[in-house]
């Protein structure tokens, strides 16, 4: 019996030893982040004093994209020139469990005592709960690069560009690339439930029905699920289901890509050609080549950086958050505040505007 | 038998001081941790999976394995979401939800238990078919707006700090326990798990067994899709997408042998309990997702390894030691 | 037809039930797709399974010794990064060792799940469950959110999958599907006809009862997860050529993706039966399905999940059922024949021992 339990006591010390070693090996970072937070959670019980800083998460729709990466950097950026002398995390969910991912983090990071939030929502109105709930903790809710479509939960949102331009520049894009007589194209998308997507094609749809873009033709809307093997396969599918569509317009960075391999591999690129909005570093050899003449994407450094300030300034009480307030951006300039023409209830401020890549200068950006 | 009982035994021993340890460690390093709201936090941002975990254990110890409950889920949400947003009221559409469910449910049956197709490849295409499904119901929309009463039994508290799906789960949680453990349907179920042969000569009826299974699996998974819509206040075609894999980890940890016949409710409360707090520690030391789903990967095998190399350690040892008496005897 | 009875056994004409059944989805979606039967639905699909068809080979070795193998889908992206960085960074690799390098990323990971598995006799799913988990991990945090860009990898690479190996008529055999042909050949010539491909079904059939017969149990079950890996990291190769950008989501899915090809190709999931050429019609079965439901006018983007799922599950159960009626056919016709004779099925894998 004692022998028994003696190797039960020996078999936990093992198991432990194990733990240990194994989770600083695996992420060696937080520990050192670990103290820090602690320290933090003092002025959490206290109303926020002045200097104590102002803890912050930056939260992508998941980790391991460039874009999202490039937002932290610009909002590391705005941090470190404001000095907040509080910690900037940069805290995201895996890609397949994205939803509830965001909510989990949202949800820990209100019983941290985090003052302000920034979230890049992949989970639509799901994560409105919680996003009252921390609203209702007094934490700071600000989303960027995609709304909570209701706008419950959510301060501001920072919008990169106007959702109606959107389709203005794909539609424009379209009607370059097809010349005057314009022609039959398709939308490669990401998932059926990506937010974004969908307000982007909606806001396409009704360019389209303008007078001037009467000669485009929107054939179909195809989804990708924002997959290098399902994009592939859905760009070609297209080209073989409509031998008359002369361009797939995807406004997603994976589809864009995946799109143009496509076209490259099969030799397709003088038949159909490939735009919408990509990542000039992915999109440089088919750009060059001639396979995606044109495309567009706004700069993810700068929107890190202005939903910094937004945040920040909304959670040290600098900014209400109400219709029609001006503030100062740091190096962006002067921004407002404004009714979001796209969403009922929701505020935004707008950062703008497209940038449309070419060959001209595509390789500059892509650096 | 006797040898595979105290092997269980040790292992929920096992389970039990990892989880202590666990609590201990988040208690000691993790400010916040040790609050009520984060216990409620904690069960309530996994409750809809530990809520199916429970019946894939039955159907795991059964030797068979459902691969489509989170499909189910969102089958279920995505039923209940379309028929609100076509006019039905939330009663109806939510009891339609359920239905969805038992229609999956017995179609799952059908195929394994009438037909005889291995459970693995009808629950795969039950991945994919129910999701499909989901898809073409909802489309790319997304369907909020509920009620307030629906939306309140989903994210406020019902009774005292819990809300209703933490108390659906301890209810569910007390019958599971009854009927695997401690009824002949129970019985049955390791038996069958065990050899499905030896269980059809001394009696039992496998299919049937099976079939009920599959129902009650997909009942419990529309039910937890739907408590999942009411804590989201909103669903689209992808709820709960990739679930599967989360819940059978859940079940896997808690010592249920994925060859059937051998695995406890208990050890699978324990492993839940363990998840769940391993989680929400790593997420309060602000752990990034991935490394998270690593810790519990390196945990999920260490689990395994460690007694059987501890086990193989003391069998040479054994050895060792037998050969030197022996040794001594003849010299 | 006596004959006929006694040269095959139900198991072996199983790949011809598969065949039929493709030929049949074909000629049925021929109906209902313009231009279907033409050279360039062959090439769509046969580049679009090479990936999925590689990785379900190993997935087969694994399963015939009644383990599986859940982490490929984690293999094939971390292999797809890894050689991408390093080939982005070093445009001069010569290809054979960038393909080695695939191969040997792939072994190792596949020889660390087979070290768990046979060595420390942990159960294949658990072991596999945790390292798709981990090795998924090891590439996000090696990342660092960069991708793979295709403008940085060698041209060679990129202009990889439209490259031709030989044509018949208008069919063109691209390269990156004669390779999966040839890991499908081979495989298939080793589980045949090589002793440690027979003690493969032996231990799948009867694990114990090999034990006892005193084969190097633990060694083969190892280097099935050796290969499955090594197979996994091959595909990882044709996947960051087919794909050339790759990002930390690579690969994602095609674990349950193989597990699928594989069991609708009629491997049994409890060992012991089936074949990487049976593993490789059911890749192309599901890819068929697929590829011809999003080129089909009449089904809408949102119907087409569901018909998938449906589909599979009737295919497999068309498969089973003719099976179950040609093993019942069999096995009469054994009863009147003399008893004692006739092969069982049971007998295939005595013999092998």
């Amino acid at each position: 019996m004692f022998k028994q339990s003696l190797k039960g006591l020996s078999l936990l010390l093992i198991f432990s030893v194990l733990l240990a070693a194994c989770a600083p090996a695996v992420a060696p970072a937080p520990q050192a982040a670990a103290p820090e937070a602690a320290a933090t959670e003092a002025p959490a019980e206290a109303p926020a004093a002045e200097g104590e800083g102002v803890p912050m998460v930056l939260m992508p729709k998941f980790l391991g994209i460039l874009v999202f990466d490039q937002a932290y950097q610009g909002a590391l950026e705005a941090h470190n020139e404001i000095g907040n002398p509080a910690q900037l995390q940069f805290l995201g969910p895996t890609p397949e469990n994205s939803v509830a991912g965001q909510i989990e983090i949202l949800t820990n990071a209100t019983t941290q005592g985090v003052k302000a939030i920034m979230i890049s929502n992949n989970a639509g109105d799901q994560i409105a709960p919680a996003a009252k709930a921390a609203r209702e903790a007094g934490m700071t809710v600000v989303t960027w690069d995609s709304p909570i479509p209701s706008a419950e939960g959510e301060q501001v949102f920072v919008a990169q560009v106007d959702f109606d331009e959107t389709g203005t520049v794909m539609a424009d894009m379209a009607r370059s690339i097809l010349g005057e007589d314009g022609g039959k194209f398709a939308v490669l998308s990401a998932s059926p439930d990506a937010a974004n997507q969908n307000a982007w094609i909606a806001a396409l749809q009704r360019v389209l029905e303008q007078p001037e873009y009467a000669n485009l033709e929107l054939l179909e809307i195809v989804y990708g699920n924002d997959q290098s093997e399902d994009s592939y396969n859905q760009a070609l599918a297209l080209v073989d289901k409509y031998p008359d569509m002369e361009l797939i317009m995807a406004p997603t960075t994976v589809g864009i890509a995946a799109a143009a391999k496509a076209m490259q591999d099969e030799g397709l690129c003088d038949q159909v050609k490939v735009s919408g909005l990509g990542l000039p570093a992915e999109m440089l050899e088919f750009t060059l080549n001639g396979c995606a003449p044109e495309f567009a994407l706004w700069s993810f450094v700068d929107l890190g950086y202005l939903a910094y300030h937004v945040a920040y300034k909304l959670a040290t009480g600098e900014l209400q958050g109400v219709e029609g307030e001006t503030f100062e951006a740091g190096r962006m300039g002067s921004y407002t505040i404004e009714k979001d023409p796209t969403r009922e209830a929701g505020l935004r401020v707008l950062m703008g505007p497209f940038t449309v890549y070419d060959a001209s200068n595509v390789e500059a950006a892509a650096q | 038998m006797q040898s595979r009982f105290s092997f269980l035994r040790r292992w929920e021993g096992l389970l039990l001081i990892l989880l202590v340890f666990v609590v201990v460690y988040n208690a000691l390093s993790t400010p916040g941790y040790l609050t009520t709201a984060n216990w409620i936090n904690l069960f309530q941002l996994s409750i809809e999976k530990i809520i199916v975990a429970l019946i894939m254990t039955f159907i795991i110890i059964n030797a068979e394995i459902d691969l489509s409950v989170a499909s189910v889920m969102g089958l279920s949400a995505c039923t209940m979401g379309f028929l609100y947003m076509g006019g039905m009221p939330m009663e109806w559409a939510a009891l339609m939800g359920l239905l969805a469910g038992v229609a999956a449910g017995l179609f799952n049956s059908f195929w394994i238990g009438v037909v005889g197709l291995p459970s693995l490849v009808v629950t795969l295409s039950g991945l994919i078919g129910y999701r499909g499904l989901a898809y073409l119901l909802v489309e790319d929309r997304s369907i909020g707006n509920f009620p307030a009463w629906f939306n309140r039994l989903g994210q406020q508290p019902l009774i005292g700090p819990f809300p209703l799906a933490m108390i659906v789960f301890f209810v569910l949680l007390v019958f599971a326990i009854i009927i695997l453990q401690y009824s002949g349907f129970g019985r049955y179920v390791y038996v069958i798990g065990n050899s499905k042969d030896v269980a059809r000569y001394a009696g039992v009826r496998v299919q049937r067994t099976k079939m009920i299974l599959f129902v009650a699996s997909s009942t419990v998974a529309a039910l937890a899709g739907l408590l999942y819509a009411a804590r989201l206040g909103a669903v689209r075609g992808d709820i709960a997408t990739g679930f599967e894999l989360d819940i059978i980890t859940m079940v896997l940890l808690g010592g249920v042998s994925i060859f059937g016949g051998s695995g406890s409710l208990w050890g699978v409360l324990l492993s839940v309990l363990i998840i769940l707090n391993l989680r929400n520690g790593m997420g309060l030391a602000n752990l990034s997702g991935h490394v998270q789903t690593g810790v519990i990967g390196v945990l999920l095998i260490l689990s395994v390894l460690a007694p059987n190399l501890a086990s193989s350690v003391r069998a040479s040892w054994n050895r060792h030691r037998a050969r030197t008496l022996e040794a001594g005897k003849t010299g | 037809m006596n004959a006929i009875r006694r040269r095959f056994q139900p198991e072996q004409v199983r790949e011809l039930v598969l065949i039929a059944l493709i030929i049949g989805i074909i000629i049925f979606f021929g109906t209902q797709i313009e231009n279907y039967f033409s050279p360039r639905t062959f090439t769509r699909i046969s580049t679009s399974v090479a990936v999925v068809a590689i990785v379900a080979v190993g997935q087969t070795l694994v399963i015939l010794t009644r383990n599986i193998d859940l982490s490929v889908g984690s293999i094939v992206g971390f292999t797809a990064y890894v050689v991408g960085t390093y080939l982005a960074a070093n445009n001069d690799l010569p290809p054979a060792l960038a393909v080695l390098a695939a191969v040997g990323i792939g072994a190792v990971m596949g020889a660390f799940n087979g070290m768990v598995v046979a060595y420390g006799r942990v159960p294949a799913i658990i072991v596999t469950l945790g390292t798709l988990a981990i090795y998924r991990t090891l590439l996000v945090e090696i990342s660092g959110a960069r991708s793979v860009l295709t403008s940085a990898l060698p041209r060679w690479l990129v202009n990889l999958p439209p490259v031709n190996v030989f044509s018949i008529g208008a069919i063109d055999i691209r390269l990156l599907f004669a390779v999966a042909v040839l890991v499908v050949i081979v495989f298939q010539l080793i589980v045949t006809y090589s002793a440690w491909g027979r003690r493969l079904y032996a231990i799948g059939s009867n694990p114990d009862a090999a034990r006892i017969a005193g084969f190097p149990a633990q060694r083969i079950v190892f280097t099935a997860f050796v290969l499955s890996g090594a197979l996994a990291g091959l595909a990882g190769f044709v996947f960051l050529a087919r794909f050339g950008n790759i990002t930390v989501v690579a690969g994602q899915g095609i674990e349950l993706q193989s597990v699928a090809a594989a069991v609708v190709g009629g491997v049994n999931i409890n060992g012991g039966i089936g074949s990487p050429f049976g593993a490789f019609l059911g890749a192309l079965l599901v890819d068929i399905i697929d590829n011809s439901l999003i080129r089909w006018l009449a089904i809408s983007e949102f119907l087409r999940n569901a018909l998938l799922g449906l589909l599979i599950l009737l295919a497999v159960a068309t498969d089973t059922v003719i099976m179950n009626r040609l093993r019942k056919l069999w096995s009469r016709h054994e009863l009147q024949v003399a008893t004692g004779q006739a092969p069982t099925e049971k007998g295939k894998g005595h013999r092998a021992v």
